[in-house]
């Protein structure tokens, strides 16, 4: 049944404008990619062992600390009854692009940064900033601690997505009446149901936290850099023997992801067994309260800074020269509002339109094959999992054989070539919304509408698309911020002519130049905010006087 | 055994009582049945005295075991065992694995496993440890999940229609285990139920939620 399912029109045309291009990309990447003499040059570059090395060190760790962390968060939230809170304090951090975040990391982490300004001189006594090496550090822990903080807001979006699978709270509610505490109840009753259903939001955390640019451009490593960094690098110098060098890079950035994502199957294979030996031990610790107090301030502190950051990127912007321990920027010094306008409207126009062209375009072609799938779980799920494909590929491997193709087909650069691109990793999220949000519609209000004589598209417009009208508001705005947060497929596919928040951004963090890119990175954090705001007040106001209408 | 001890208890969602202020004492080794219409909060009563109540009812009053007093403790430390309309076995452990997750900490792993086995043997489910707990009967499921409870050793067994999804064969049979072995160990046992099958067979005293005036 699924099987035909997949074939139909609507379904086979939104998988292909996925995977086409993909399986395209990647094959253009093995078959441009594979030389040897460029292969041994990208071996022979020195520090190579340690680009390789920190990128697998900070992707994994972070991947790592970011899971345990959502797990504790979303179990503890659980059992605190305050989930709903959870997700709204995890969402605007989750809306915020990497780059942005990055940025802002930085500027609140740094030595002449908000945090020692905070500190500073009262309790560190320090009139200048000392010479540390806290951002960009050879350990990659500013880079880890950048990752974790978004990784763990897209784990816990994901747990939540996964708990709605499993009766949770009845299973949390028999584990403590067993005497387990909630925590313990979690890990041993709950974690392991679960772990199957985020398996691919994991290793799609662990490819990005690899391979990523956007954090370890302004937080990562700097002699070396992650081997990602490295690769950008070479794919943006003018030389173009450089290039067949990040081609071939690009292919062992693949192998490493492919071979962390095989290994990090075995670890949590290892994992659930260990979780499951556990929850047989009969163990319980009544007493968790230290332990919840000591995770409760960790995630406070995390989000803390996450919040700090947006509010750094905000005073850098209009900043102008700003003295080492003053707090705030002296009002004489401020960019008018005007200058940073005139410096990224144009680049402000070009990121709108690009997200919201993603986001109707995504709609379109996500609904009707939802409209299909709406009777299938499997079929949805199959959908789904196809669509994530290219989540856990590098975006760098499959995006330069994209652009390639492009370039034959001399399309690159052109508008149409990088909303393309963007709707590839659009379509996953859009897909996680639509397609449960259609498919939890009760089939009864159309049969009602149907034996009261009224068509089907008719049926479909007034009855359909108001009750799905909450969730594609909340699908518009991700698709928006989406698409705002997307650097490297509008370099790729925009040839580097096509210029957005995102590119400009990057670039003005690659050249160490942190206040233009606040300037840009404003627009970052601005767009999606934003967007989520309109989405949220838009959905409260809508059916306001009618409760049975689904949130 | 102490007795399981419900002092002027009240629940109420958004400010109207579900029923009169409750005054009940279970004692060690009877069945308790507690009957009223559905709505008339028997499920939430039980939910209060274990303190897993969800935070849009309120409640008041003291629960007490013996002397001490059960009401300011968190669910984990309160040592009720409850059972559930549903099994609720957990669904990545096996059968086994179920019945150890409630098995008090203590013994070597071979050793609890041996007790476990023991213990599906007891009622009847001998050398099913190894299976997938969603391919045993409604009748099985239920036997697994009274010997997680037990095995958790409980001061006082509390039963939320724990017989309702069962067929009459299955029910009259997982009713007179639960009830012998309430009685066995002495556990002050309260039933919840709307059907009078069930308060027959308890035989114990019968407390009628009534909504208050």
């Amino acid at each position: 049944m699924h099987r035909s399912l997949l074939t139909r029109p609507t379904v086979s045309l939104l998988l292909g404008v996925s995977i086409v291009p993909t399986t395209a990309g990647l094959i253009a990447a093995l078959w441009f990619g594979l030389d040897a003499g460029a292969l041994a040059r990208v071996i022979a570059t020195p520090g190579i062992g340690l680009s390789i090395g920190s990128s697998l060190w900070t992707g994994c760790i972070a991947t790592a600390v970011a899971l345990l962390l959502a797990h504790l968060a979303v179990g503890l939230a659980a059992s605190g009854n305050w989930r709903r809170r959870l997700n709204s304090l995890v969402l605007p951090l989750l809306a915020m692009p990497h780059l942005a975040i990055g940025i802002g990391l930085a500027l609140v982490l740094a030595p002449s940064g908000v945090l020692l300004r905070l500190l500073s001189p009262w309790a560190t006594g320090f009139e200048l900033p000392p010479d540390w090496l806290i951002v960009n550090d050879t350990g990659g822990i500013s880079l880890i601690a950048g990752l974790v903080l978004k990784e763990t807001c897209f784990l816990v979006i994901a747990l939540a997505a996964a708990l709605a699978q499993v009766p949770a709270e009845k299973l949390q509610a028999q584990s403590a009446t067993l005497g387990y505490g909630p925590l313990k109840g979690w890990l041993a009753a709950i974690a392991p149901a679960l772990q199957q259903q985020i398996r691919l939001p994991l290793a799609a955390v662990l490819v990005f936290g690899i391979t990523n640019v956007e954090m370890a451009i302004p937080l990562g490593p700097g002699l070396p850099p992650t081997f990602s960094v490295l690769l950008w690098r070479w794919f943006t110098d003018p030389d173009p023997a450089i290039h067949a060098q990040a081609y071939a890079g690009t292919l062992v950035l693949l192998v490493f992801s492919v071979a962390a994502i095989a290994v990090a199957g075995g670890l949590g294979r290892l994992g659930r067994k260990c979780l499951i030996a556990s929850a047989q031990s009969g163990q319980r610790r009544a007493a968790e309260t230290a332990v919840r107090r000591a995770f409760g301030g960790f995630l406070i502190v995390g989000w803390a800074l996450g919040a700090l950051s947006i509010i750094a990127i905000g005073l850098r912007a209009i900043a102008g020269p700003w003295r080492f321990p003053t707090l705030l920027p002296t009002s004489r010094s401020f960019t008018t509002l005007q200058d940073i306008a005139s410096l990224t409207a144009g680049v402000g126009a070009t990121t709108l339109a690009l997200a919201g062209a993603t986001a109707l375009v995504g709609i379109a072609l996500v609904l009707p094959a939802a409209e299909h799938c709406r009777q299938s779980v499997t079929a949805r799920r199959q959908v789904g999992a196809w669509l994530f494909l290219p989540l856990l590929v590098p975006q760098m491997t499959f995006l330069f054989g994209v652009q390639v193709l492009l370039v034959r087909l001399d399309i690159d650069g052109t508008f149409v070539a990088v909303l393309w691109s963007h709707l590839i990793f659009a379509l996953p999220y859009l897909w996680g919304i639509l397609a449960p949000a259609r498919a939890a519609i009760d089939p009864r209000y159309e049969q009602v509408a149907a034996t009261l004589g009224v068509t089907r598209s008719v049926t479909w417009l007034t009855v359909t698309a108001p009750l799905l009208a909450r969730s594609m508001l909340l699908a518009l705005a991700l698709a928006f911020s989406v698409s705002v947060a997307l650097y490297l497929p509008t370099l790729f596919a925009g040839a580097g002519r096509v210029a957005t928040a995102a590119t400009e951004a990057a670039a003005a963090a690659g050249s160490g130049n942190l206040r233009l890119a606040a300037a840009h990175a404003i627009l970052l954090a601005v767009i999606p905010l934003a967007a989520f705001a309109a989405a949220f007040t838009g959905g409260a106001a809508l059916f306001r006087q009618r409760r049975g209408v689904p949130r | 055994m102490n007795a399981l001890v419900l002092e002027q208890v009240t629940l109420r969602i958004s400010d109207s009582a579900l029923f009169a202020p409750l005054n009940l004492r279970v004692e060690p080794g009877a069945v308790t049945s507690v009957v009223g219409p559905s709505g008339s909060g028997k499920s939430s009563l039980l939910k209060f005295l274990c303190g897993i109540l969800p935070p849009d009812i309120d409640a008041a009053g003291k629960v007490r075991m013996g002397e001490e007093d059960l009401s300011a403790l968190p669910p984990q430390s309160r040592r009720l065992g409850l059972l559930f309309q549903d099994p609720l076995l957990f669904p990545h452990l096996d059968v086994a694995g179920n019945v150890l997750f409630g098995m008090r900490a203590g013994g070597a792993r071979r050793e609890r496993q041996q007790r476990a086995a023991d213990a599906l043997t007891s009622v009847g489910l001998e050398g099913l440890g190894r299976r997938d707990p969603a391919t045993l009967s409604g009748g099985q499921q239920a036997r697994v999940a009274l010997l997680r409870v037990l095995l958790a050793e409980p001061r006082a067994l509390l039963l939320d229609e724990p017989f309702r999804s069962l067929d009459d064969d299955n029910r009259e049979r997982v009713r007179e285990l639960v009830f012998a072995q309430a009685r066995r160990r002495g556990l002050p046992t309260l039933l919840v139920t709307h059907d009078q099958s069930d308060v027959d067979a308890a035989g114990g005293p019968v407390v009628e939620l009534q909504a208050s005036a």
